[in-house]
């Protein structure tokens, strides 16, 4: 498959999951009048985005946020696949580089 | 604690598409215009604003990204090249946020707009460059590259040059992004037309692209950080897609020297606002 549909449909789908999760989560604030302002921080993730699956309104926005920031790594990580399977070897090497970034500031902002 | 209530959501919703629409029309991100709205109009604090504004980034880019991508309108062997600097620069200013004040940020930030806006109106004419002669980095990578102009009708092959000083400046612009909660597009747009040499809408295409990754970059940190408000959040991310789908619609017809022409008004309109708010002045809006 060509690289630009492969990443045309990543990014689509990702922002549209997104868009749709976030929708969800407003219906949800709206019906039930009340959200969980909490901020979201490193252990609270997981509990968090555990709670958008009972319905939590700031759950369900949280996911989408999860959703929309992972969609350009995972279109990252896709490229190197790609780039890989053309042996274009300066280019996966490109896209590790940026890869390895993107996964270290996901990092820090847990740990820290 | 700010009080977000279904009256704020609407307008919120409907400045978001506005965002998304320009945005997606001049490769900016959108967030030049919600950061204004939320922090002078809403009464935001700067950190929650700048959070959910890079949020939304992120949704407007790779929303018209893949428009983009799929009409082979965006250069990404480019866009992943500089992403080097871009994402390395919003990791930089994602860190620094905080330490420094708000206000001065605000005055650099205006300057810099004018200065683009400047660069912008004077080089009005550079739409086609021609004749480029690629530098070494750019050779060995094959960065060059062609796509369809459609209100002409021919397919223009162009030639990429000047590309570690291009990367340089698309770090700076990942600085700007994370501090300020702006995609970068108008630091990144220029940048690729005048100095690399990528024609306007190759490179408007190409900047919108690698904001994507490079807002989320910052956007986590802002995340962990519990400065991305969900109220906040949710109408913006909706807002900005719908308006984006619209930008990207218009951008394939539109003649590349008018689009220019627009930017550089919202440019130098953006900056006054940044000065003003820079120096403490009362913005009347």
């Amino acid at each position: 498959m060509d690289l630009n549909l492969l990443i045309s449909y990543c990014l689509r789908i990702g922002v549209l999951a997104s868009a749709f999760l976030g929708l969800a989560g407003l219906i949800s604030w709206v019906a039930t009048g009340s959200i969980n302002l909490s901020a979201i921080s490193g252990s609270g993730v997981g509990n968090t985005i555990a709670s958008a699956f009972a319905g939590n309104a700031s759950g369900l926005i949280y996911l989408a946020v999860a959703v929309l920031v992972a969609t350009p790594v995972f279109r990252v990580a896709l490229s190197t696949f790609y780039f890989a399977n053309q042996r274009d070897n300066r280019f996966v090497l490109i896209t590790l580089v940026v890869l390895s970034m993107l996964i270290f500031a996901l990092v820090s902002g847990i740990s820290g | 604690m700010i009080v977000i209530g279904p009256d704020e959501v609407i307008w919120i919703l409907l400045m978001s598409i506005l965002a998304g629409f320009v945005g997606a029309l001049f490769g900016l991100g959108g967030g030049i215009l919600i950061i204004p709205f939320l922090t002078l109009v809403e009464g935001v604090p700067v950190p929650l604003a700048v959070g959910a504004s890079l949020v939304s980034v992120v949704a407007t880019s790779s929303s018209s990204a893949a428009t983009y991508v799929k009409d082979h309108l965006t250069n990404i062997r480019v866009g992943m090249f500089l992403e080097i600097g871009s994402v390395a620069g919003a990791i930089t200013g994602a860190s620094v946020a905080g330490y420094l004040p708000a206000s001065v940020l605000f005055i650099l930030f205006g300057v810099l707009l004018l200065y683009t806006t400047i660069v912008m109106i004077r080089a009005r004419k550079v739409d086609f460059p021609t004749g480029t002669i690629p530098d070494k980095t750019s050779t060995i990578l094959s960065l060059g590259g062609e796509y369809e102009e459609h209100s002409r009708n021919v397919v223009v092959k162009y030639q990429v040059t000047r590309t570690p000083l291009t990367l340089i400046i698309t770090y700076f612009g990942g600085i700007v992004s994370a501090l300020l909660g702006v995609g970068g597009g108008l630091i990144n747009v220029p940048t690729l037309n005048l100095i690399a040499k990528i024609p306007v809408k190759v490179a408007s295409a190409t900047s919108n692209f690698m904001i994507g990754v490079t807002a989320a970059a910052s956007s986590s940190v802002y995340l962990f950080r519990g400065d991305v408000n969900p109220l906040l959040t949710a109408p913006l991310i909706i807002g900005v897609t719908g308006g984006a789908i619209l930008g990207t619609r218009i951008l394939k017809t539109a003649p590349p020297s008018k689009v220019k022409i627009a930017f550089a008004i919202l440019l130098a309109a953006i900056s006054v606002l940044m000065i003003l708010k820079g120096f403490n002045l009362p913005i009347v809006l």
